[in-house]
């Protein structure tokens, strides 16, 4: 067991957060809408642009589901005290962040699915460039859910943590070079992009796609940046979520 | 395992602002509950009821004493612990994005329950709390009432050794307060052991074979209802309206608790005739009946208050 995790309960969870997005479909259907609509723009406004746009939207929806995580697990805790329930359950509570987080994957990958078709048909990915993918949208929901559940740790009222959640979409899914190529970033500023981890994770993807080249240094830069912010975080969001399930 | 089902020695809980001022939840709470007990915590709003149980199932951490259950201690063996215990939350709501049906069969599920258990002890939850007919409807289309019983079907259903339950019945009609009482007592006779808050003192009274009263942290009393209305310095209660105003007149006779303008006079059946007399000269209306564990814990909560 590394780092002692136990993952008692965790797999019926997980289940449980599936079903329960499952059932609030409609949530599924609109969380497409904001990728959906810059791919039309893209689309009409710069065609050429298309692929880039495409990739972007799947590491948006990706740390689109950090988001989703913020509102189910502040919402289940705050507002259904479910959270007591469960950690005081024989429920690991990393199986408690971990169950939702996968949960809010599963359940938020059907309209990915959908972009990457698209994707296929119109710049198809080779076996590099479609594992290059698989491995930064990995690191993103890494990312995205443990920066989700810590926030919904933080306060006690719904209220409070919905503009945070606009906040931290805005910041690291809109801003960043994530649905435009890096080479629109003016070059004071790419050193920092690399590092943020959404555009990190579109800039790898779009240079394996060879959408957009990158020069090495600024290529592993983003790599290890996005791979030591997902490692990282994640230890920590099970080191928190373990805190987290009692109050001190 | 240890005879005690749940052990508390000199619990503490002081919560720190962040500005360093705290607030002294527990003062020093004490108890111990017997296996396959059932045993009711009441005080008032604010009273370290909800603390206290929250720190009994690991969700808190106490800021000094120990509490083992089953003599695992809660604090430093919680992963013992937590098998071991149910919760209902106070105001815990089931997913509203599932069916009770599936709300307890995953909660089960997620303990670890064989899928053939979790389905057998689903079906048999959900009918003993009534909730058949709507077993397959999602929870956000449900009454208040219904979702309670839902949540107290979640947790019914596993049969834990050790139960808290933080004001299981609040909003449930009368007929849904009895389901639930039966099947704690069900589960008591099953070998569970349960530990529960209400602010239904009939409730409190009916269902359990012990009780403590807390009051600012404190426990003011352990006993038996009866012992309870016992303490208070008699067994009848004489009601008289507009009696508030009218104190010293009654003094004399027993124990006083006021309630708006009424006063009730707890005394014993030798100075019955004397206060009505009283209280017919004065044309006051007056009833007598059984002292209730209400009166029992007014007088000794308001005690403690008075004493303040």
């Amino acid at each position: 067991m590394a780092l002692g995790l136990r993952w008692s309960g965790s797999g019926a969870f997980f289940a449980t957060e599936i079903r329960v997005q499952f059932h609030e479909w409609l949530a599924i259907v609109t969380g497409t809408l904001t990728p959906g609509a810059l791919i039309v723009f893209v689309a009409i406004l710069a065609a050429d642009l298309l692929p880039v746009t495409l990739i972007g939207a799947l590491v948006y929806s990706m740390f689109l589901i950090g988001q989703r995580v913020l509102n189910e697990a502040a919402y289940i805790r705050i507002d259904h005290k479910l959270n007591e329930l469960y950690h005081a359950s024989p429920l690991s509570p990393e199986g408690y962040f971990v169950g939702i987080a996968g949960g809010m994957l599963v359940a938020y990958l059907p309209p990915s699915l959908v972009v990457l078709g698209i994707l296929e048909l119109i710049h198809p990915l080779g076996l590099v460039a479609g594992l290059t993918l698989a491995v930064c949208l990995l690191a993103v929901w890494a990312v995205s859910s443990t920066i989700g559940y810590v926030v919904s740790t933080l306060f006690k009222d719904m209220k409070t943590i919905w503009p945070y959640s606009a906040l931290l979409t805005n910041l690291f899914g809109i801003l960043p070079p994530v649905f435009y190529p890096l080479s629109k970033v003016p070059i004071e500023w790419r050193s920092l992009v690399l590092i943020v981890p959404t555009s990190a994770a579109a800039i790898l993807v779009n240079a394996a796609a060879g959408l957009e080249p990158v020069t090495r240094q600024e290529g592993t830069v983003a790599a290890v940046a996005l791979a030591a912010e997902a490692v990282i975080l994640f230890v920590f969001g099970i080191y928190w979520a373990r805190r987290m399930a009692r109050e001190r | 395992m240890t005879e005690e089902a749940l052990l508390a020695r000199d619990v503490r809980k002081v919560y720190r602002s962040r500005k360093g001022l705290g607030v002294e939840a527990l003062r020093g709470v004490s108890l111990s509950i017997r296996r396959g007990e059932r045993v009711a915590l009441l005080g008032r709003n604010g009273a370290g009821k909800t603390t206290f149980l929250r720190i009994a199932s690991t969700l808190l951490i106490p800021t000094s004493g120990r509490i083992h259950a089953f003599g695992f201690d809660v604090v430093d063996e919680p992963e013992r612990v937590r098998p071991l215990i149910a919760v209902v939350p106070q105001e815990g709501k089931p997913f509203f994005h599932l069916t009770p049906r599936e709300q307890v069969y995953c909660y089960l599920r997620a303990r670890g329950f064989a899928r053939d258990t979790a389905r057998a002890r689903t079906e048999e939850a959900l009918a003993k709390m009534g909730l058949e007919e709507v077993g397959d409807r999602l929870s956000v289309t449900l009454s208040g009432g219904q979702r309670q019983r839902a949540m107290v079907a979640t947790v019914m259903a596993t049969e834990a050794p050790l139960m808290f339950l933080d004001e299981p019945t609040i909003g449930l009609d009368p007929f849904a307060r009895r389901a639930v009482w039966d099947m704690l007592r069900e589960l008591t006779q099953k070998g569970s052991t349960v530990l529960l808050t209400t602010h239904y003192l009939d409730e409190a009274e009916a269902l359990s074979e012990r009780l403590y009263i807390v009051e600012e942290g404190r426990v003011l009393f352990e006993g038996t209802a009866e012992n309870a209305k016992r303490q208070i310095g008699g067994t009848l209660r004489v009601s008289i309206e507009d009696g508030g105003h009218q104190r010293n007149l009654f003094q004399a006779f027993g124990q006083l608790v006021e309630e708006g303008n009424a006063l009730y006079v707890i005394t014993g059946p030798e100075r019955i005739h004397e206060i009505m007399d009283v209280a017919l000269r004065n044309r006051l209306s007056a009833t007598v009946g059984p002292v209730t564990l209400e009166e029992a814990f007014l007088t000794i909560v308001g005690r403690s208050i008075d004493a303040e």
